[in-house]
C-alpha cells in the first residue's frame, strides 16, 4: 500500500500537478476578451528533452483555452521532424496557427513571408519586462533579411556551457574551469585514464561536431570574409586550431568512436562516466539530476573557453511564431503574450533547458542560483555571442554549418591522416561552392 | 411535349460494338485502381524529378534551375564517395548474402531434427524492426562496453579495443556485416522455397548417371536455383541501394565520408531544408535502379508465364 501511494506521488507527478496548477492558474490570471467562438488555434509545440517541460507547454495552452474560450489543439513536434513537417504543411497550406520554431526555420520562412509582424507584441512584452537581453534581441532583429524585423517572440536561450567531472578533476589539481581550449587540453590530459576519456566531444557529422566551428573562430579563424560571400578557411589560425585537434587527438583525449556520434553521443559519454568534459545545452545535466544524483553532484557547469581571440560562444534562440495565414491572429497574439508571462516562464524554465531572454527574468525565483545549471545558461544569455559571430550569419552560413564541413575537415586529419594543407583545400573548396550557391 | 413525343419517331440507340463495350467495361473496372496509382505512385515520383530542377527550399515552391543541383552535387567529393559506397555495399552484402543464404537453405533443407525450429530462428533478423537490430549492432560495436569488444579483449584474440565504427578501415565493413546480419533471411527463405520446388526426379537421374555429389549440386541444384538467385539479386540490390537506416543508424555516413552512400546523402539534402538538391541525389539513383527494377519485374513476369 505505502508502494502504492509513493508510486502514485512520484516526483515526477508531483511536479507535473505542480506546473499543471501552474498552468491553470496562469491561464485564469490572464483573461482575454470572448475571441473564436467555434474556431481551434493549432499550436505547434517544440519536444525537449524534459518531458515535464512539454506536458507544461501543453497543459498551458490547454488552459488558456479553455479560460478563454478558444478551443486548442497542441502538437508537439519532434525537432528533428519540425523542417520536413513544416515543408509539407506550408506546401498543403496546412501550417498551425503558431509554433515553437528555431531562429534557422524562422528566418527561412520569414524569407517566404510565412509568418506575421509580431514588433509591437515584441516590444509590449520587453517594455513590461525590463527590455530583452542583448544577445537574443540582436539575434532575432531580422531587418538585414530585407523583410519585417520582428516574426517571432524569443522564449528561450540555449548553447553549450562546459560540463566537467569535478570528482576527477580537484583531485588532479584543477579546481577551477579551464579557461582557455589549451588549459582545456592540459585538465583532460591529467584525467586521461580508461575508462574515463578526457574530451568528450563529437567530430562526427552532426549538430554538436559544429562546437568546433566555435573553437576555430576563436582561434582567429573566420569561415567567410566579412561580404558573407567568400571562404576563408586558408588560414594561419585554421591551422592552428588544426594543430589542436590533432595534438588532442594523437594523445587519444577524445573518446574512441566520437568521429561516427550522433546527437546522444556526448551525453552517453558523459552519463556513463567515459568522459570528463563535454559541451552541452545543459540536458545532459538534467539527465544526471534525474537518474544519477551522485555524477550530478559530482559535476560542474561553466562557459566554454576561448581561444587566443577570445570566447566564442554563440547562443541559440527558440522563438514562437504566428503564421500569417491563420484567421486567429488576435487569438494567437494573446497567446504568445500569455506564454511570455513570468509566472508561466518561471514554472518552464525549472523545467526545461532555456536561459532568459528578458532582463526581469534574471529575478525569477528560477535563477536565484540554486539550480547550477539555469545559472549556466543565464550566463550564457548574458555574455553568450550573436549565432555565427564573428561571421555573416547569412543563409550560407547555415547551409555549411548543416553539411559539417568543418567537423568534417577536422576528420580528414585525424581518421583519414590528410596533411592539413590538403584536408584545408578540400574544405575551402567545399564551402566555397556552398557559399556560391546565394 | 407529348405531341412532339408521338410524333418524332425515336432513334434507335447505337449500340458499340460487343468487344470494344467488354474493353471499356473492363477499363471502367480497372480505373480506380489506375487513378490511385496514379496519384500515389506516378505524382509523388513525378514531382520528385520535377523538384530535383528546381530550387525549393522550405517554404517556397521554387524556380526551375535546370541542372544546376545535379552540376552541385557532381562536383562535390561526398558524392563521388557516395557512388563508390553504394557499389561496394550492394555487391560485397549481395555476395555474402547468397553466400550465407544458400549454404543455411541447403543445411536447412537436409531432414535434420529440429530443422523447424531452426528455420524460424534463422528469419528472426529479417522480423526485428531494423531501427532495433541497427541499434543492437551499434551497441556491439561500442568500443567501451560492447560486445564484440568485450569478447575480443577478454577471451585475448585481440587486446585492443577497436574503434569499428570510427575507423575508415573497418567501418565499412562493420555497415555490411550488420546489413548482411539483417538481410540475409530474405536470401535464405528465397532460396530454400526454391531448393523444395526442385523435382527429385532429377537428383535420382543424376544418381542413376553416376554424378558426384558436387556434380549434382553444380549441375542441377545451382541451375535450378538460378531464376530464383537472379530474382532476388536483383531485389536485394535495389533494397540494399535504397536502405538508410543501416548507415544512418550506425555511422551516418561517416567517419569523414568513408560510408556515406546515396539515401544518407539525400537525408543531409533535407537537413539543410535545400529540397531541390535533396531530390536531385535521389534522382541520380533512378537510372541504375530503373534498369533493375525494369529487369526484376521482367524475370518475375516470365517465370510466372
Amino acid at each position: 500500500m505505502t508502494d502504492s501511494i509513493s508510486n502514485k506521488w512520484s516526483r515526477r507527478r508531483v511536479l507535473a500537478t505542480a506546473a499543471s496548477g501552474v498552468a491553470l492558474a496562469a491561464a485564469t490570471g490572464f483573461p482575454m476578451p470572448a475571441l473564436a467562438q467555434g474556431k481551434k488555434l493549432t499550436y505547434w509545440g517544440g519536444l525537449i528533452f524534459s518531458d515535464d517541460a512539454n506536458k507544461l507547454l501543453s497543459d498551458t495552452i490547454t488552459a488558456w483555452g479553455a479560460a478563454n474560450g478558444v478551443e486548442t489543439e497542441v502538437v508537439m513536434i519532434n525537432q528533428n521532424e519540425t523542417t520536413q513537417k513544416v515543408s509539407a504543411a506550408v506546401s498543403s497550406n496546412t501550417m498551425p496557427d503558431a509554433m515553437d520554431t528555431g531562429l534557422g526555420l524562422l528566418r527561412l520562412l520569414g524569407r517566404q513571408n510565412v509568418f506575421s509582424d509580431v514588433g509591437a507584441l515584441y516590444k509590449k512584452i520587453g517594455d513590461a519586462q525590463g527590455g530583452w537581453f542583448s544577445g537574443p534581441d540582436t539575434a532575432t532583429d531580422l531587418t538585414a533579411d530585407g523583410g519585417v524585423a520582428r516574426i517571432g517572440i524569443p522564449f528561450g536561450v540555449n548553447g553549450n556551457l562546459l560540463l566537467r567531472r569535478k570528482d576527477l578533476l580537484e583531485p588532479a589539481g584543477f579546481t577551477e574551469a579551464p579557461k582557455t581550449w589549451d588549459e582545456l587540453k592540459m585538465q583532460a590530459e591529467a584525467v586521461n585514464k580508461a575508462p574515463v576519456s578526457g574530451l568528450g566531444l563529437a567530430l562526427s557529422n552532426v549538430g554538436d561536431a559544429n562546437l568546433q566551428v566555435a573553437i576555430l573562430q576563436s582561434y582567429g579563424g573566420r569561415i567567410a570574409d566579412d561580404a558573407g560571400k567568400t571562404v576563408t578557411l586558408d588560414t594561419p589560425e585554421t591551422r592552428e586550431w588544426l594543430a589542436w585537434v590533432k595534438d588532442a587527438w594523437d594523445k587519444k583525449l577524445f573518446p574512441a568512436g566520437n568521429t561516427t556520434w550522433d546527437g546522444a553521443g556526448d551525453n552517453q559519454a558523459y552519463l556513463s562516466g567515459q568522459a570528463a568534459f563535454i559541451a552541452n545545452t545543459g540536458s545532459v545535466g538534467i539527465a544526471a539530476k534525474k537518474d544519477d544524483m551522485e555524477l550530478f553532484e559530482a559535476s560542474a557547469f561553466s562557459p566554454l573557453p576561448g581561444g587566443p581571440k577570445g570566447i566564442v560562444s554563440p547562443i541559440d534562440v527558440q522563438l514562437r511564431a504566428i503564421t500569417k495565414a491563420s484567421p486567429l491572429q488576435a487569438e494567437a497574439m494573446a497567446l504568445l503574450e500569455h506564454l511570455s508571462s513570468p509566472e508561466f516562464m518561471n514554472a518552464y524554465f525549472n523545467v526545461a533547458i532555456y536561459g532568459p531572454v528578458l532582463a526581469d527574468q534574471e529575478k525569477l525565483p528560477a535563477f536565484d542560483g540554486t539550480n547550477t545549471i539555469l545559472v549556466g545558461l543565464l550566463g550564457l544569455a548574458k555574455n553568450g555571442t550573436a549565432p555565427a559571430y564573428p561571421d555573416v550569419n547569412n543563409a550560407a552560413f547555415a547551409d555549411f554549418g548543416s553539411n559539417f564541413i568543418i567537423p568534417k575537415l577536422a576528420q580528414r586529419v585525424v581518421v583519414d591522416g590528410w596533411d592539413f594543407d590538403r584536408a584545408i583545400a578540400e574544405a575551402q573548396a567545399q564551402g566555397q561552392a556552398i557559399y556560391d550557391k546565394y | 411535349m407529348s405531341v412532339a413525343a408521338d410524333t418524332i419517331p425515336a432513334k434507335p440507340r447505337r449500340r458499340l460494338p460487343g468487344n470494344v463495350r467488354i474493353k471499356a467495361f473492363a477499363y471502367l473496372l480497372v480505373a480506380p485502381a489506375i487513378l490511385l496509382i496514379c496519384g500515389l505512385v506516378a505524382y509523388p515520383f513525378l514531382f520528385a524529378i520535377w523538384v530535383s530542377f528546381t530550387d525549393m527550399v522550405v517554404g517556397s515552391v521554387g524556380n526551375f534551375v535546370g541542372f544546376k543541383n545535379f552540376e552541385y552535387l557532381a562536383g562535390t567529393a561526398t558524392f563521388y564517395s557516395a557512388i563508390w559506397n553504394t557499389i561496394v555495399i550492394v555487391l560485397v552484402s549481395d555476395v555474402l548474402k547468397l553466400g550465407i543464404g544458400l549454404g543455411l537453405a541447403l543445411l536447412v533443407h537436409q531432414n535434420l531434427p529440429g530443422r523447424g525450429i531452426f528455420r524460424s530462428f534463422l528469419m528472426l533478423p529479417w522480423a526485428m524492426p531494423a531501427f532495433v537490430a541497427f541499434l543492437t549492432w551499434r551497441v556491439l560495436y561500442q568500443p567501451i562496453g560492447g560486445g564484440i569488444n568485450l569478447i575480443l579483449t577478454q577471451t585475448g584474440l585481440y587486446p585492443e579495443v577497436i574503434d569499428f565504427l570510427g575507423s575508415r578501415s573497418t567501418a565499412m565493413g562493420s555497415v555490411i556485416v550488420a546489413s548482411v546480419w539483417r538481410g540475409f533471411p530474405f536470401w535464405f527463405i528465397s532460396i530454400l522455397a526454391a531448393l523444395q520446388s526442385v523435382p527429385k526426379e532429377l537428383y535420382e537421374a543424376a544418381i542413376v548417371d553416376g554424378a558426384s555429389t558436387w556434380q549434382r549440386f553444380w549441375n542441377v541444384t545451382i541451375p535450378s536455383l538460378m531464376p530464383v538467385i537472379i530474382v532476388t539479386t536483383l531485389l536485394s540490390s535495389i533494397w540494399t541501394a535504397n536502405g538508410f537506416e543501416h548507415v544512418w543508424l550506425l555511422t551516418a555516413g561517416g567517419p569523414s565520408d568513408a560510408t556515406m552512400v546515396f539515401p544518407v546523402l539525400a537525408y543531409y539534402g533535407m537537413q539543410t531544408q535545400r529540397i531541390g538538391e535533396a531530390a536531385a541525389v535521389s534522382v541520380y539513383m533512378l537510372p541504375v535502379l530503373g534498369v533493375l527494377v525494369i529487369f526484376a519485374t521482367s524475370l518475375m513476369m516470365r517465370r510466372e508465364e
